[in-house]
């Protein structure tokens, strides 16, 4: 087990090279120049020029790329062109954020979810599997940012029930020193900003919920229903277990394993950023800040973020992988 | 139904009702996050929003006007070459941080921006920062400066000698770039200043949270009229509609960036009400000179004539637009109220092209190089202040336009591809604007016409022109040089070098909780005179 998880950790190297040289190519691919951008209507020539210098833009490419590629091996993801702060305090400044939003959101889509898929899938073809498939087809069609603006509009400015967006309240006076900012007010014990802080998470964690539930309830269902049909479901039947016994001991437990592969590809999703309801809600997040990077083409965040990205999605697909074998003893690595 | 509605009475109880407690607290919504808040090294109206509470400069300017008043200089002399200025300071300033503002600390300051090899002008080159507005305000750095000497005599009297007199002068000196930071904490800071500013000014920086906003809290020891808030808030939010939603929430007191659809919401809305920022901003439609059609003054004309300036104005700018006739907006003070505009007359407009020789209309264009292509019409993908929503503005246009037999092909790009388009003259016909940075007519009419012949500008060349304005810029004498610039709004006119659309005046929504918010033309409102009732 240990030495299959260092196999596959040592394979992630190749993996972000290679994304590091698609992301460098492809930033620098796209028209537009950050010096530019930068200067906006006021730029001369001659001020583009000596941006251009500053910024080493005015190199030749794979000469950045090779600047670029000596500093993260070092660990350095370079300096904001626009603001000039070091991307990597930036990241960890705003992936807090994501990870409080995105945790949330998984869930709520699980909390859900899963028993919108089991019910589903034990009470086939009633009305609550039409409900429920309904439910979760309309669930992933669904615009996040349409909805987000709907959740918005009627819980924040129709009925006041809930903040329209933000981490806390403007009259909240709370320093979070590590910027979870829910776990920092729990350690701290001070409950009223915790209250404050998991208002302000609800609609965001709603409207981000919606796909991931719906896909995890479709998933449940149909891994469900293979389960069921299966001997041993029926020999468990057969022996007088009573049936919450059989469904969530012997056929979810099997049924599970599909669903934590869907689970991480949508935790690796949502921990990329939400770039919808984080600029909907104002949630200030890695999904805010590398869209408003790409429109000022800021490379050095663009670059730094993609591959932080690349990581963190090698990284939950390892977990995943390893987590098959908690769920199922069948299941060894060597 | 009853177990709905028990559901939402619960709810409501669990949720609570309450809005965001907001005494004494003024949370205004801005359309994005500062960059610096290092007055000496911003560009942006965000960052400087901010700056301008926490920080003064030598003079100001008044309320929602472009005049200069005193602000740390009580009074000041020039000498009668225009050569020499002479401030004398307010007494008893402090910064927030406890450090006297004298004569001593503004000539740091002016060293900071102006001599390459300061200390703290060098760190913060080698960060990759400039001191872009310096550098366009007064000529350069060191010995390229038009300011040769800043001195200080005596504790609360500086002295500036220029290598020559420079007309906007004092209306460059009010500009938020050139207000005075604290030599202390800048020194203390060094290239994290602009995340620690210490000013003189009405309220003092308390916390920049990234991403969301930054909190004031007022300076009880502001030389001014003291803040009426304690604390102010501006918060970050990037989407205009969400702004808005927060601000009918009652989540914040007021913001900037309303579509021009919204403007009749806030209008009906009894809870809110809207201001209008003093127009300062001009969009207009550029040709570009390489093109042979352009060339021919008639076919432009054609173009002033085509287009229905009124109905645009009136149709998608939520009433918020004035037509344009001129470079300068009605602001300025060298504005010419005698241009005639062209009257909109698609005839004539048909008229003009058959005189020169486009008896067909104009669907296609030839580059100087003999290429042939269809004529494209660029707009810009971004909302910009002079063009709240381009794209509708340029169907507009684009029907105009074709209704005089000019058949143009609308394309967009996104806004930095846009700017490069524009860099490199390859825009045949396209839609731009300015926003004016201190209120004088230079700072319009000089930048793009005092080097004629530039790509950036579509290769416009008017010698005459450009002397004319390089002359106004030697003046000290506003009558004079007003004089100036209307005769060189009139050549621009005469010789339909853009076709000028509208004047924006953007508006403003708020609460009508809040008293005494006055909108600048430049976008420099001072928070002290804000009430929340």
């Amino acid at each position: 087990m240990t030495q299959y998880a260092l196999r596959r950790a040592l394979t992630v190297i190749p993996v972000l090279l290679g994304v590091s040289i698609l992301v460098f190519g492809f930033i620098h691919m796209i028209p537009g120049d950050p010096a530019l951008t930068m200067l906006g209507e006021r730029a001369t020539p001659e001020k583009v020029a000596e941006v251009r210098q500053r910024l080493g833009l005015d190199r030749p490419i794979y000469h950045q790329y090779l600047i670029y590629l000596g500093k993260i091996v070092r660990g350095d993801l370079g300096i904001s062109i626009v603001r000039g702060d070091p991307v990597f305090t930036d990241l960890m400044r705003r992936f807090p954020a994501t990870v409080e939003l995105a945790t949330s959101a998984i869930f709520l889509a699980l909390l859900f979810g899963v028993p919108i898929g089991i019910v589903s899938a034990v009470w086939r073809n009633s009305w609550m599997d039409s409900a429920s498939r309904l439910w979760a087809l309309v669930g992933v069609s669904m615009p996040i940012f349409w909805l987000g603006v709907m959740l918005a509009w009627f819980f924040g400015v129709q009925l006041r029930w809930l903040p329209t967006g933000f981490r806390l309240d403007s009259a909240t006076d709370f320093r979070s020193w590590s910027n979870f900012v829910v776990l920092d007010a729990l350690l701290q014990r001070n409950w009223a900003v915790v209250w404050d802080a998991l208002r302000h998470l609800v609609l965001p964690a709603v409207a981000l919920a919606t796909i991931p539930l719906a896909v995890i309830a479709r998933m449940t269902r149909a891994s469900m229903l293979e389960v069921l049909s299966r001997d041993y479901i029926r020999t468990a039947e057969a022996k007088g277990l009573p049936q919450a016994a059989v469904i969530l001991r012997h056929a979810l437990r099997n049924a599970l394993l599909p669903v934590m592969t869907v689970v991480g590809l949508q935790v690796g999703r949502l921990l990329a950023g939400a770039i919808l309801t984080e600029t909907i809600f104002s949630w200030p997040g890695i999904g805010l800040w590398v869209y408003e990077s790409i429109e000022s083409r800021d490379y050095a965040i663009v670059q730094g973020a993609s591959l932080f990205i690349a990581v963190i999605f090698v990284t939950v697909n390892l977990v995943t992988d390893l987590l098959y074998a908690v769920a199922d003893p069948r299941i060894k690595y060597d | 139904m009853r177990f709905i509605t028990i559901a939402l009475v619960v709810t409501a109880l669990v949720l609570g009702t309450d809005g965001p407690a907001v005494a004494q607290t003024f949370v205004f919504g801005a359309q994005g996050e500062p960059v610096q808040l290092d007055p000496a090294i911003i560009t942006d109206g965000i960052s400087s929003r901010i700056t301008r509470q926490i920080y003064d400069g030598l003079v100001k300017y008044t309320g929602a006007t472009t005049r200069v008043e005193p602000a740390l200089a009580e009074k000041w002399e020039v000498s009668r070459d225009g050569k020499v200025w002479t401030f004398h300071l307010r007494k008893n300033v402090k910064f927030h941080d406890g450090a006297p503002l004298d004569a001593a600390a503004v000539v740091w300051n002016f060293e900071r921006w102006w001599k390459s090899g300061h200390p703290q002008h060098e760190n913060l080159v080698k960060a990759g920062q400039t001191f872009e507005y310096w550098e366009a305000q007064f000529g350069g750095f060191d010995e390229k400066s038009i300011v040769s000497r800043v001195e200080a005599l005596g504790a609360h009297t500086v002295r500036i000698t220029l290598k020559e007199p420079q007309a906007p002068f004092l209306a460059n000196l009010a500009m938020f770039v050139f207000d005075i930071a604290s030599p202390t904490a800048v020194e203390k800071w060094g290239t994290e200043f602009g995340k620690h500013p210490v000013g003189t000014g009405a309220f003092r920086f308390v916390e920049w949270k990234p991403n969301q906003e930054v909190i004031l809290e007022a300076n009880p020891d502001y030389w001014g009229p003291k803040p009426n808030v304690k604390r102010v808030v501006i918060r970050n939010i990037k989407d205009n509609a969400q702004r808005l939603a927060a601000l009918k929430a009652g989540e914040i007191h007021g913001m900037e960036g309303l579509n021009p659809d919204d403007v009749t919401v806030v209008r009906s809305d009894l809870n809110l009400q809207l201001l209008l920022r003093p127009t300062n901003t001009t969009g207009y439609i550029a040709f570009n000179f390489r093109v042979k059609e352009f060339q021919d003054r008639r076919v432009r004309q054609a173009f002033a004539h085509a287009i229905g300036k009124k109905a645009i104005v009136d149709m998608l700018y939520g009433g918020t637009g004035l037509v344009a006739t001129q470079f300068q907006p009605p602001s300025l003070w060298g504005y010419n109220r005698e241009i005639k505009d062209f009257d909109h007359s698609p005839a004539r407009a048909q008229e003009l092209l058959r005189q020169a020789g486009l008896t067909r209309g104009l669907s296609e264009i030839t580059w100087e190089d003999g290429k042939k292509e269809p004529l494209v019409f660029w707009y810009m993908s971004r909302s910009r202040p002079y063009f709240p929503n381009p794209k509708e503005i340029a169907e507009a246009m684009a029907a105009d336009l074709a209704r005089a037999g000019i058949k143009a092909e609308l394309q967009t790009t996104e806004w930095a591809v846009y700017l490069d388009k524009r860099k490199n003259g390859q825009m045949p016909l396209y839609m731009l604007g300015w926003t004016g940075d201190n209120g004088d007519p230079d700072n319009f009419l000089c930048y793009f016409f005092c080097s004629p012949g530039a790509s950036r500008e579509g290769f416009y060349s008017n010698q005459p022109l450009g002397d004319l304005l390089l002359r106004a810029q030697t003046l000290t004498n506003q009558a004079e040089r007003a004089k100036l610039y209307r005769q060189a709004e009139q050549m621009i006119h005469d010789d339909v070098a853009r076709v000028f659309v509208a004047n924006n005046e953007p508006p403003l929504g708020f609460s009508k909780k809040v008293k005494g918010y006055v909108p600048s033309p430049l976008g420099d409102e001072r928070f002290n005179t804000v009430e929340v009732q």
